[in-house]
């Protein structure tokens, strides 16, 4: 019998259920106490995507943990809310990560916290900028599918996170309900490294999507068409000097770090 | 402006083979003394340009033993700049300008029935301001930069390099601790460092050239005349009462030929139009 790959497998829905009502609980303890916590990861697409969140179960999506985004002057307020709801925390992993990282572990609930403050630092650096407040209880859309298009290793399960995002939300130059495909074109333009891994998976979400038996033809469309827009608007959004020069050394340097398994 | 293309350019063209490794083109890029070579074809046909400014990307982009074994495999014809901008021999000297300044590009390759025949840069535009500009015009302090780009003597030579890429700036201004300019850095003088087998140990301070240095209140052509004289593309303008404190600003070649294209300039008017000012 073969091991499924983290994040994919058979989960039951009180499991499931288990890490749904934990998030929320945590989110709105620091909503009480003025601390700003946003989550992302697998979570963070179900609880945004509440009309295809369902796909997650059907597509054999599991939960493998709660991931929040935190801004580090808050490093100390999370800690001890975090800490007074049962979780402890491995202290080497803030020393180690210099403050941008902390793990936290409920063990008698067996989960297992990821904070990222100020940004995800995986293939390429994708910072909150003090936008964490744009949205709530997770982090923004644009923000949600980066988490994605920056991992140069995209897996099935990242497809299908992204898959659901794009299926139920628009693109546009905002924040509210909406993927801010301004912001990320910005960002694209001004990180070649960045454009090349996000359209890069872009197009590949747009010739997997199709495969999804789970998904209705309009689902599909829609799916081909956001990712089609999302290109087009990237495409278009003005270069400058480091980004040409950039574009013409290409892939013969490498564009992203290497990182293990984005869990 | 008044003259034509064919009256300014530089005549000729000096290249380089797609296949030219940047090494290579650094070479000749300092024994040519120029900021560019034209990459040409088997049948010398003009593919591209490639200028100390691309260069620089060898520098920006070597982090490591990996990048730094890609780049020297990189070859003039991979990291030119493509199609090249062109103009005719005929055309207006004002219209190069014009095209300089709203494509921020330094150069143009002039054509005369349908064939290269030479170049027409920044540097010729400049020149020929040098030489025509009337006594009195315009100051230093009406076109210079007041922001610059700054780092102390100890700066690797890399950072230097990537900051000058990130911010598109040509050049960066080497201070002592209380701001007095100690030298200059540009695309060229990286070139020197481009030739070391190993420059991450190399500071900014081994690679620059003293800073020229202007005040506020001198004219364009006296600028102008500095960097013709010279062959330094850009003056640091310092406070003739202080002048060892934090200079005001940076004058550039750039600056110049913008204001030489400023709609209202002497030289967009008609030859008869008055030219005192």
């Amino acid at each position: 019998m073969s091991i499924p790959p983290i994040g994919m497998g058979a989960q039951d829905s009180a499991e499931r259920a288990k890490f749904e009502g934990e998030v929320t609980r945590i989110t709105e303890a620091g909503n009480q106490v003025g601390v700003v916590l946003r989550v992302l990861g697998s979570l963070a697409f179900h609880m945004h995507c509440p009309r295809l969140g369902r796909l997650q179960a059907e597509m054999g999506r599991a939960y493998t943990d709660i991931d929040l985004a935190a801004y580090s002057h808050q490093a100390k307020e999370i800690r001890a809310l975090l800490t007074g709801m049962g979780y402890v925390e491995n202290r080497e992993v803030f020393m180690v990560s210099e403050g941008n990282r902390a793990i936290f572990d409920n063990p008698t609930k067996h989960l297992h916290i990821d904070v990222f403050y100020e940004k995800l630092d995986f293939c390429h650096v994708i910072r909150w900028n003090g936008r964490l407040e744009m949205d709530s209880p997770t982090i923004p859309l644009a923000e949600l599918l980066l988490e994605k298009m920056q991992i140069v290793k995209i897996n099935e399960k990242d497809v299908i996170d992204t898959i659901m995002l794009l299926s139920e939300h628009a693109l546009g130059d905002h924040d509210e309900e909406t993927i801010n495909i301004d912001l990320i074109a910005r960002l694209c333009a001004a990180d070649w490294g960045l454009w090349r891994t996000v359209t890069m998976n872009l197009d590949k979400v747009r010739k997997l999507a199709p495969a999804y038996s789970q998904l209705t033809d309009d689902q599909k469309n829609r799916v081909v068409d956001e990712v089609n827009t999302a290109l087009s608007r990237i495409e278009t959004e003005p270069k400058p000097m480091a980004w040409r020069m950039r574009a013409r050394v290409g892939d013969r340097v490498q564009w992203y770090k290497d990182v293990e398994e984005v869990g | 402006m008044t003259q034509l293309v064919r009256d300014l350019m530089h005549p000729g063209l000096i290249t380089c083979q797609p296949g030219a490794s940047l090494g290579q083109v650094a070479v000749m890029l300092t024994q040519h003394h120029v900021h560019a070579l034209i990459v040409v074809d088997r049948d010398g046909r003009p593919i591209g340009v490639i200028s100390d400014f691309d260069l620089l990307a060898g520098e920006w982009l070597s982090a490591n033993e990996k990048s730094l074994a890609a780049m020297r495999k990189m070859t003039a014809g991979e990291l030119m700049t493509a199609p090249i901008g062109t103009i005719e021999i005929d055309a207006p000297a004002a219209e190069a300008a014009r095209r300089m300044r709203t494509e921020a590009i330094h150069r143009l390759l002039v054509m005369e029935h349908g064939r290269a025949v030479g170049v027409i840069s920044i540097s010729d535009l400049m020149a020929n301001l040098a030489k025509t500009i009337p006594a009195h015009r315009e100051t230093v302090a009406d076109v210079m930069s007041d922001a610059m780009l700054v780092c102390r003597d100890q700066t690797p030579v890399v950072a230097a390099a990537r900051a000058m890429t990130d911010a598109h700036y040509r050049s960066v201004l080497v201070v002592d601790d209380r701001g007095k300019p100690l030298g200059v850095v540009n695309g060229g003088d990286l070139l020197a460092a481009c030739e070391e087998s190993d420059c991450n140990g190399l500071t900014v301070s081994q690679v620059m050239h003293p800073a020229l240095t202007i005040h506020m209140t001198a004219s364009l052509r006296e600028a102008a005349d500095l960097m013709i004289q010279h062959h330094h593309h850009r003056v640091v303008v310092i406070d003739p009462a202080h002048p060892d404190s934090m200079p005001l600003g940076i004058i550039s070649s750039f600056d110049i030929v913008a204001e030489m294209a400023r709609p209202g300039s002497v030289w967009s008017q008609d030859p008869g139009e008055g030219r005192a000012r």
